[in-house]
């Protein structure tokens, strides 16, 4: 996840139209960096997006696609990490979209950034305490094998 | 000028194999070592500090009861967990797919009231999951 790097840029608005559950961006839109703020139909690579005639109305939100929000990352810590850590994550996540809808593209950046940081701090605690958890029972076991009790 | 596409192959498939394997490797352990035996594995530390119940309680046994084909069985033990997954495993195709120069899958990018709905959805539920009352006890694990 970390090694993200700037995709094309894909020629049409974000769907940041809100109300709708699901709402596809561009492929190729991993991109860590924002995109400049360049006109439609400017790099000539980048996916057709004929999918979504509807969306993406001009003057709403920059051009492209937002930074990660690593949403995935927020679902995981909540529902497998056992630490209450998602929250912040799911919190950073929205700010990311909503900021970037918004047209506040430094403001998605940096939440974007404290998403990741504290995707890694709980992927990291979350670590720390499985390991630390197993070390224990195999000092504890290795402790009973020297005393004689299996 | 894609940069993932000018690395080296098998830097390429690292990560997504490492990811995979690991995933893999977690679900055959799951699936030998029992969750539903105390002591197996590590208590959440949100329930060992609170005695409360955290959004993630019953994953472990969840996803042991999915491997072992009882979905219902996985849904009273963590609804949220049950729809987490397609999302989790669907973004996971995406990057990794991306990553090794495969077909493009559009990734999910959900707007911002989505995500804040969710987030009501998980508190709501966190705290629903511990009133000790009939219809809100189902969704303990």
């Amino acid at each position: 996840m970390s090694t993200t790097p700037p995709s094309g840029q894909p020629p049409d608005e974000p769907d940041q139209t809100g109300g709708q559950g699901w709402s596809t961006p561009p492929p190729g839109s991993w991109s860590t960096a924002p995109p400049p703020a360049q006109p439609p139909y400017g790099g000539g690579y980048g996916q057709p997006t004929s999918g979504q005639p509807g969306y993406g109305y001009p003057g709403q939100g920059p051009v492209g696609a937002p930074p990660p929000n690593h949403l995935v990352w927020a679902i995981l810590t909540t529902v497998f990490c056992c630490l209450p850590f998602g929250i912040p994550s799911i919190v950073f996540a929205a700010q990311v979209n909503g900021k970037w809808a918004a047209g506040d593209v430094a403001g998605a950046q940096r939440s974007s950034d404290m998403a990741k940081k504290w995707a890694i701090a709980s992927a990291a605690t979350g670590l720390v305490v499985i390991v630390g958890y197993f070390a224990l029972i195999a000092i504890g076991i290795a402790g009973g094998m020297q005393s004689g009790q299996f | 000028m894609d940069a993932v596409t000018q690395r080296h192959p098998a830097a390429q498939w690292a990560l997504p194999a490492l990811v995979a394997g690991g995933a893999a490797l977690s679900c055959a352990v799951l699936a030998l070592v029992d969750p539903n035996e105390r002591g197996n594995y590590p208590l959440c530390p949100f329930l060992a500090l609170t005695g409360k119940w955290c959004p993630g309680c019953g994953s472990l046994r969840g996803v042991r009861a999915l491997l072992y084909g009882d979905p219902v069985a996985a849904v009273s033990l963590n609804p949220l967990m049950v729809l987490a997954i397609p999302y989790v495993l669907y973004t996971y195709l995406a990057w990794a797919s991306e990553r090794v120069g495969g077909p493009v899958l559009r990734r999910i990018c959900l707007p911002a009231t989505a995500i804040w709905r969710l987030l009501a959805l998980v508190g709501a539920f966190w705290v629903a999951r511990n009133i000790p009352a009939a219809p809100f006890s189902w969704l303990a694990p």
